[in-house]
């Protein structure tokens, strides 16, 4: 049970969430998009595994799992979309993609 | 006994049911024949209750009997019952005898009509309310009857439904009956809240201990019920339209028995009647009003039909008079009376209508003695009986009415001059429409339907029933004659539960001799007008034009109630509809709608479409929570 203390592992979370969301919102690529939030999702993943360390416990590790199940998911159906849109020829970019609004 | 009653109830019900539901599988004329069968099946069942009941001492002569209990609570229940006593018995034999005579006469009228099962359908179902109207053994079941007649009355005024006209008048004649309808059922509940009950014989009982003004009540709401089914003023304006359904109709519902339902009320009820003198007393009063304005404005009619409904009116004015006044038995005695002329009259008109392709306006006709010699001598017995001239029937039922107003007291004797003028009246416009119609030269009109009805005056189903009326309208007064025997009077005694006597006044002898002198010159004086303007004319009709005016116009009745409750009403509710319903009702509603638009409009400028925008929202709001959470811990 050694190794670095718990809040390197959360100060790394904090670093990789903060790289992701900045993908999120300063990209235009739908699919670097989609990167980015697996990114954050991941990190999100590492700080569930380092509080379920902190605390000596399993509900953070089964939580991570259960984060991943939801993230395949999502990247499917993501996925799924961004093939459509390249398939119908539209332009890759989130910023011109804008037909639903109010 | 009791068996002959029940069935006399159901079988023009099953009749009705038979039709309907048979629909197409049968010929119109089976179901013709189904519905007379039905009726005179109910005047056996009649008849059979009739000598059951003759059979018995007078005391016994009242049978309650039921089939179930319809509804029940701890201080209230109602019977599925019949109260067969000699005034339901004689009203019974009435419906039953004369419905199935004209059911029968209807075969003939109405053949080749292409909705004849639905006519015969309406006419049993009519007569089973009317069943059931008088042989009812509380008043909840009477109003059920009272109400299904007025059903059937409208049914069959509409009949032919794609006439503008009869669809106007049957919903004009229903309108007005639920109005009394209405104020019965109001006296019902006053009754029912003062005494617990609505049997006869234990309200009529209750009714004795109640305050006058709950008594008054009881006996006007029954008047109002009373007088708009009977056709008189204020609440007749719908009779005259009514003429617009076929003409059997007219003689079996708006002449012979659904009209004289508001006299077998009051004579009924009229234990509640007496407890409010003053209400009788109206519709004396209401009854000689009736009898005048209908009999002046028989006299410038131009429809055969409406002319006898004017004439019927009038008649029923007399009962009111008579029953008002408690002359109970001679009110009965010229409803019956009544039933046979008044339904030989229509039914000799229909033979005439029939004969001229269906035209109604006297104006077109003349000169049909000739034409139709039995149609004539039937026409001519009728007028007779209506004029009330001896030996025929309605001079004895007539007379005995005028008779006891003589007798009852300084109002009575008002309303006794009221019933001469009404008597010199009816000879008048009774034998005007006589003459106009059959003497004199055949016009033009006439000649050129004669010629292509070679087969006589009618088929015999048409031609028995009128043989059979005009005899009974012959003899029907028989019954009854004054100062020399009273069958007809004492068969009704014993109904006044336990009362001496069914009548409250009674005429001496001299009384209705003087009467009937005086009113059978009346009537004589109004034929020979009526010969001098019409039949020799020799002498031309006088004219007033203001006073024509009136009498075309009905009084303005129709005009005046158009002015009372139409103009308001349509005044009040466009006044409400621009003054709530537009602004407020629907100005609520559009606002909203509005509203929500607009909102959803100004919020959509949120939603840009940009999707870094909607992330970047989120970081923001995520990134205050956490500000939010940290701080406040």
């Amino acid at each position: 049970m050694q190794g670095p203390d718990v809040l390197w592992y959360l100060v790394l979370a904090a670093i990789l969430f903060s790289i992701g969301t900045a993908g999120v919102l300063l990209r235009r690529s739908p699919l670097i998009v989609l990167l980015s939030l697996e990114i954050m999702l991941n990190a999100a993943n590492l700080a569930l595994i380092s509080f379920a360390r902190l605390h000596g416990d399993h509900d953070g590790q089964i939580f991570a799992l259960a984060v991943m199940a939801v993230a395949a998911s999502e990247v499917v159906v993501g996925l799924g979309l961004i093939v459509a849109i390249a398939r119908r020829r539209l332009d890759l970019d989130v910023d011109r993609l804008r037909v639903l609004r109010g | 006994m009791t068996t002959g009653a029940w069935i006399c109830l159901w079988a023009p019900l099953a009749g009705a049911l038979v039709i309907t539901l048979l629909g197409t599988s049968i010929t119109r004329a089976v179901a013709a024949w189904i519905s007379t069968l039905s009726v005179f099946t109910a005047f056996a069942g009649a008849v059979v209750t009739f000598v059951g009941l003759l059979g018995r001492d007078h005391e016994e002569r009242e049978v309650v009997t039921s089939a179930y209990t319809w509804l029940a609570t701890p201080n209230f229940r109602v019977d599925l019952s019949l109260l067969v006593d000699p005034l339901s018995v004689t009203m019974m034999l009435i419906v039953s005898g004369v419905g199935g005579l004209i059911v029968l006469y209807s075969i003939g009228y109405m053949d080749g009509d292409p909705e004849e099962r639905r006519y015969f359908a309406y006419m049993s179902l009519f007569v089973f309310s009317m069943l059931l109207l008088v042989q009812a053994g509380n008043f909840l079941l009477l109003l059920a009857g009272w109400g299904l007649v007025g059903l059937a009355s409208y049914l069959l005024i509409g009949f032919w439904h794609e006439r503008p006209e009869a669809v106007a008048a049957a919903k004009k004649a229903f309108v007005m009956n639920a109005f009394g309808d209405a104020t019965m059922a109001l006296a019902f509940f006053v009754l029912m809240w003062q005494t617990g009950t609505l049997n006869f014989l234990a309200s009529f009982e209750g009714a004795a201990g109640l305050s006058q003004t709950a008594v008054n009540l009881v006996a006007l709401g029954l008047l109002g019920g009373a007088v708009a089914k009977s056709a008189q003023i204020p609440l007749h304006t719908w009779l005259p339209d009514a003429m617009e359904g076929p003409t059997p109709v007219s003689a079996l519902i708006h002449a012979a028995t659904m009209v004289t339902a508001g006299v077998y009320l009051i004579v009924r009820a009229h234990p509640i009647f007496e407890l409010a003198p003053s209400i009788s007393d109206l519709a004396a009063g209401l009854g000689a009003i009736t009898l005048l304005v209908a009999g002046l404005v028989a006299l410038v009619q131009t429809d055969i039909k409406r002319v006898i409904a004017y004439s019927t009116m009038s008649q029923i004015g007399y009962m009111f008079l008579g029953a008002g006044l408690g002359a109970y038995g001679s009110a009965m005695f010229h409803l019956m009376t009544h039933a046979f002329f008044k339904a030989l009259l229509f039914l000799a008109a229909g033979l005439v209508i029939h004969h001229l392709a269906n035209e109604q306006d006297i104006r077109k006709m003349g000169g049909l003695r000739g034409v139709m010699p039995k149609t004539f001598i039937a026409f001519l017995i009728g007028s007779l009986a209506l004029v009330g001239i001896p030996p025929l029937s309605g001079f004895f039922s007539k007379d005995s009415i005028l008779a006891s107003a003589l007798a009852s007291g300084g109002y009575g004797q008002v309303l006794f001059v009221a019933g001469l003028v009404g008597a010199l009246l009816t000879g008048l416009y009774t034998f005007r429409l006589f003459f106009v119609v059959f003497l004199g030269e055949p016009s033009p009109f006439v000649r050129e339907h004669t010629h292509d009805h070679a087969h006589g005056e009618g088929p015999w189903t048409m031609m028995w029933p009128v043989a059979i009326l005009a005899v009974l309208s012959v003899v029907g007064g028989w019954l009854q004659i004054a100062g020399v025997w009273h069958p007809f009077g004492e068969w009704l005694d014993p109904i006044a539960f336990g009362r001496e006597h069914l009548a409250l006044v009674e005429p001496t002898v001299t009384q209705d001799y003087v009467t009937s002198v005086i009113a059978v010159a009346l009537g004589l004086l109004g034929i020979y007008v009526a010969w001098m303007l019409y039949g020799a004319r020799s002498r031309p009709v006088p004219r007033n034009a203001a006073v024509q005016d009136t009498l075309e116009h009905k009084f303005w009745f129709d005009e005046l109630y158009d002015l009372i409750f139409y103009k308001p009403a349509v005044l009040l509710t466009r006044g409400l509809r621009r003054g709530v319903e537009e602004p407020l009702i629907g100005g609520s509603i559009s606002g909203v709608s509005v509203g929500t638009r607009e909102t959803a409009g100004v919020v959509g400028e949120a939603q840009t479409g940009y999707l870094r925008s909607y992330a970047l929202a989120i970081a923001l709001g995520v990134a205050i929570l956490v500000v939010v959470f940290v701080s406040v811990q």
